[in-house]
C-alpha cells in the first residue's frame, strides 16, 4: 500500500517535533517569571531536551538541527555567538553515540547520565563565554545553573517521554 | 541488513560514517567561526540578533501574558499575608514623603525664579515609549530582557531605559516590533556616574553579579555605603541625574553598589529618547573617522541645546563656549 500525501505530511510534521520542543522549551526559558532566583541563572532547558532526543530518538535530532538550535539561543539570549551551538553540537554527538548504554535501563541511570554530562557542557559554556567576552563571569551563577538544570530535568524528560510515547510510536 | 546487504553494505556503511565525522568537524569548525564573525563583524550580528527578537516577539508576546499574570496572583497573594506591616510601613514613608513634598516645592518655587534670572534654555522634552517586557533572558552568563517596542515606535539603538525606580540600561539591538535591553548589571554595561553628594566620577561597571562594580574611582574618592549613585551624563550616552542605585557595599578593592530596581520584577519599562547618541552610536563614529587628519583625539557630541553635558569643543578654540563648559563642569 502506498502512503497518501497527508500521511506522508503527518510523519514529517511528527519527525520535526524533537526540534520544536527544543525551540519551545528555548522561548520557556525566556519567560519573564517573578523568581528572585531564576533571574540570577537559569535552568539550561534546550540542553535537557538537546540529550533526552540524541539518546532516545538521535535520528529525530541531528547535529545540524542541534547546532542550529545553538545558534538561536545565542541570538535570542545575547550570548556571544557560536558557543551554544558548539555544546549543543559535543552534546547532541556525545549522547548519540552512547544512546544505546541508556536503553533499557531505569530512569534514574539517564539522570546520572544527563548531571555528569551537564557538567563539561556548562563549564565549556562559561569557560568560552569567558574567554569571548573578555572577563571572567562569576563561577556561583553557573553552579546555581547546574543545581537546577540537573535538579529538573526529570520533569521536562518525563514531558518529553510522554509526547514521543504519544507522537512518535510509529514515527 | 548485514546479511543481503553484502558488498554494498561493505562500502557504504564506512562511508557513511566518514561522511557523519566530516560533518561533525564541519559544524565544530563552524562554531568556532561563528565565534570569530560574532568578535569581527559586530553590526551584522546585531542586525541579525534583532531580527531574531522580532521573529519570537509575536510568540513571547502571547505566552509571557499567562506568566504575568501567575505573577500577579503570587504577588496579590504575598500582599494579603502582609497587609498590616504595609500599611504601617506606607504610613510611616507618607508622612516623610509630605515633608519631602513641602520642601520640593519651595525648591521649584526658587529654582523657577533664577532660572529666570539666568534666562536658562529648559532642555528638550522627552520622548518616553513605555512597553511590557516580554522575555528575561535570566542566566549566568547574560543580563539582558526583551521589550515589545522596536523602530517601529521610535526605539533606537543606545537609549536609555528607565523603570519607576531609576536606570535600567539601555538598548542594545532595536528590532522592528521588538528590541533587547542590556540591563546596568550585564558584564558589557558601562555608564558614567557620579556620587551624589561627593560628586566623584566613576563608572559603573556590571559583572553579570546583581552588584555592580564603580569602576574608575579617584583614590582620594568618599564613597561610603547609602551614598545615592546617578548618571553623569559624560559622553553623551545617558541624561544626567537619573538615579540608578545605592552604594551597597564599599572594601578595599571593590566598590559595589545596589541598583534602584528589582530584576524579576521588571513588567513595564519606559524607554527615553534624550536626543543623545550615545558614545558608541554608528554616526558618530562615522563622523570621527574622515577627520582623522586634523583633530584625531576629539569626538564632537553632537548635542542639542540645554542638555547640561560637557561639551568637548570641536574646532579647539576654548573661548566660544563659556556658559556651557562651565554648566557641564558644574554637573
Amino acid at each position: 500500500m502506498k502512503p497518501g500525501v497527508w500521511h506522508r505530511l503527518d510523519i514529517i510534521a511528527r519527525g520535526l517535533f524533537p526540534a520544536f520542543s527544543v525551540f519551545a522549551l528555548l522561548l520557556i526559558n525566556l519567560l519573564p517569571l517573578s523568581v528572585p532566583l531564576l533571574s540570577t541563572a537559569s535552568p539550561a532547558l534546550a540542553l535537557m531536551a538537546v540529550f533526552y532526543w540524541s539518546v532516545n530518538r538521535p535520528d529525530l535530532l541531528t547535529a545540524v538541527t542541534a547546532f542550529l538550535l545553538g545558534l538561536l539561543q545565542d541570538l535570542l539570549m545575547g550570548l556571544p555567538l557560536g558557543v551554544s551551538s558548539l555544546v549543543l553540537v559535543l552534546v547532541q554527538t556525545g549522547s548519540a553515540s552512547q544512546g544505546r548504554f541508556f536503553h533499557n535501563k531505569p530512569f534514574s541511570v539517564m539522570w546520572w547520565g544527563f548531571a555528569l554530562v551537564a557538567i563539561p557542557a556548562l563549564l565549556v559554556q562559561w569557560l568560552l563565554s569567558s574567554a569571548l567576552i573578555g572577563a571572567l563571569l562569576p563561577f556561583k551563577a553557573t553552579m546555581i545553573s547546574y543545581v537546577l538544570t540537573a535538579a529538573l530535568f526529570p520533569i521536562v524528560a518525563w514531558v518529553l517521554a510522554r509526547a514521543q510515547n504519544t507522537l512518535l510510536r510509529y514515527v | 541488513m548485514a546479511q543481503h546487504g553484502g558488498p554494498q553494505q561493505r562500502i557504504f556503511s564506512p562511508l557513511r560514517t566518514a561522511l557523519h565525522r566530516f560533518a561533525f568537524i564541519l559544524l565544530i569548525l563552524s562554531a568556532f567561526g561563528l565565534m570569530l564573525l560574532g568578535k569581527a563583524d559586530t553590526v551584522l550580528i546585531e542586525r541579525i540578533r534583532a531580527a531574531s527578537a522580532d521573529l519570537v516577539s509575536p510568540v513571547m508576546n502571547v505566552i509571557s501574558r499567562p506568566a504575568a499574570s501567575i505573577n500577579e496572583l503570587t504577588d496579590k497573594i504575598y500582599n494579603l499575608a502582609h497587609l498590616y506591616e504595609e500599611n504601617e510601613r506606607l504610613r510611616r514613608e507618607n508622612q516623610q514623603l509630605l515633608a519631602w513634598q513641602q520642601a520640593a516645592r519651595n525648591l521649584s518655587h526658587e529654582n523657577a525664579r533664577l532660572r529666570d534670572l539666568a534666562s536658562y534654555t529648559s532642555p528638550p522634552a522627552l520622548h518616553l515609549v513605555t512597553s511590557r517586557v516580554i522575555a528575561d533572558m535570566g542566566g549566568a552568563y547574560a543580563h539582558s530582557v526583551m521589550i515589545s517596542a522596536g523602530s517601529r515606535d521610535g526605539v533606537a539603538k543606545g537609549q536609555a531605559v528607565i523603570s519607576d525606580e531609576g536606570l535600567i540600561g539601555r538598548v542594545a539591538e532595536a528590532g522592528y516590533q521588538a528590541s533587547r535591553v542590556l540591563l546596568i548589571t550585564d558584564i558589557n554595561s558601562r555608564v558614567p556616574v557620579v556620587v551624589e553628594n561627593s560628586r566623584d566620577r566613576a563608572f559603573l561597571s556590571g559583572d553579570n553579579t546583581n552588584r555592580p562594580l564603580l569602576t574608575f574611582l579617584t583614590a582620594d574618592a568618599a564613597v561610603a555605603p547609602g551614598d545615592r549613585i546617578l548618571t553623569s551624563g559624560h559622553g553623551g550616552a545617558f541624561p544626567p541625574g537619573i538615579p540608578i542605585g545605592v552604594v551597597s557595599s564599599v572594601s578595599e578593592n571593590a566598590v559595589r553598589v545596589a541598583p534602584m530596581f528589582r530584576r524579576h520584577q521588571l513588567e513595564y519599562l519606559r524607554v527615553a529618547d534624550y536626543g543623545l547618541q550615545g558614545i558608541l552610536s554608528e554616526d558618530r563614529i562615522r563622523q570621527s573617522q574622515p577627520s582623522n587628519d586634523e583633530n584625531i583625539t576629539e569626538v564632537s557630541p553632537d548635542l542639542p541645546d540645554g542638555v547640561g553635558i560637557v561639551p568637548a569643543g570641536p574646532t579647539g578654540n576654548d573661548g566660544t563656549s563659556p556658559s556651557t563648559n562651565a554648566a557641564g563642569e558644574a554637573q
